[in-house]
């Protein structure tokens, strides 16, 4: 009884996983980060990447667990080594975290939020409202709801 | 399932909307450059018993 207790208790200590702040010291992650208009970063080291995907926002550190992802528009947040924040705001794309901690973050556009102009997104997404109420189909319809979603994200990254 | 998915739109035509939205949105001096990513032109040429059987230029979005 004793020996079964022990086993069990080793099993238990077995699957006990850690958290990816938990990982050693010394662990880099190397990012990717480029769009159809500009390379951002290539294989640089960096503390931490925070993505907004599909599927939700998420933060990445080193050891984080191999993922696939979609991105939606909105905010990437790289924390560069030296601590420095670098945001910038990608419309979509991919991002794929691979076992050997190496991030890619590929984007169709993505700009440094510095580069947004708050007066020409309000305009956008008044235009991309318009275009929603007079939708005449379902895919013109759903059209224009991506547009005014997209827009509402951009205004806010510029406003913010 | 997004409403987009639901309308027959895949991923695909959703970043292009996505993209189209950023490049719109771009101070003045920057989005004149980015809106002729906006479009992309393809050339096709069939090819007939091993010639160029006629050229035609083709407009994608």
């Amino acid at each position: 009884m004793a020996f079964r207790g022990v086993l069990r208790n080793v099993a238990r200590r077995l699957q006990v996983r850690t958290y990816a702040a938990d990982a050693p010291k010394g662990d880099e992650m190397a990012l990717t980060f480029a769009a159809g208009n500009k390379v951002f970063y290539d294989k640089q080291v960096v503390k931490q990447v925070d993505v907004p995907s599909l599927s939700g926002a998420f933060g990445i550190l080193p050891k984080h667990v191999p993922t696939l992802a979609v991105l939606r528009p909105g905010v990437v947040t790289v924390i560069e080594n030296d601590g420095k924040t670098n945001k910038i705001f990608v419309s979509s794309g991919t991002v794929t975290v691979n076992d050997d901690s190496s991030v890619q973050v590929l984007a169709e556009e993505a700009h440094p939020l510095e580069n947004l102009d708050r007066g020409a997104a309000q305009e956008s997404l008044s235009k991309a409202q318009s275009e929603l109420n007079s939708a005449a189909n379902d895919k013109a319809k759903a059209e224009a709801a991506i547009a005014v979603e997209v827009a509402e994200e951009i205004l806010k990254a510029a406003s913010g | 399932m997004s409403a987009w998915r639901q309308a027959g739109l895949n991923y695909i035509n959703y970043s292009n909307i996505a993209a189209k939205m950023l490049r719109r949105a771009l101070k003045p001096e920057l989005r004149a450059d980015a809106l002729k990513r906006d479009e992309s032109h393809v050339r096709i040429t069939p090819w007939l018993n091993g010639r160029p059987a006629h050229l035609k230029a083709a407009g994608a979005k």
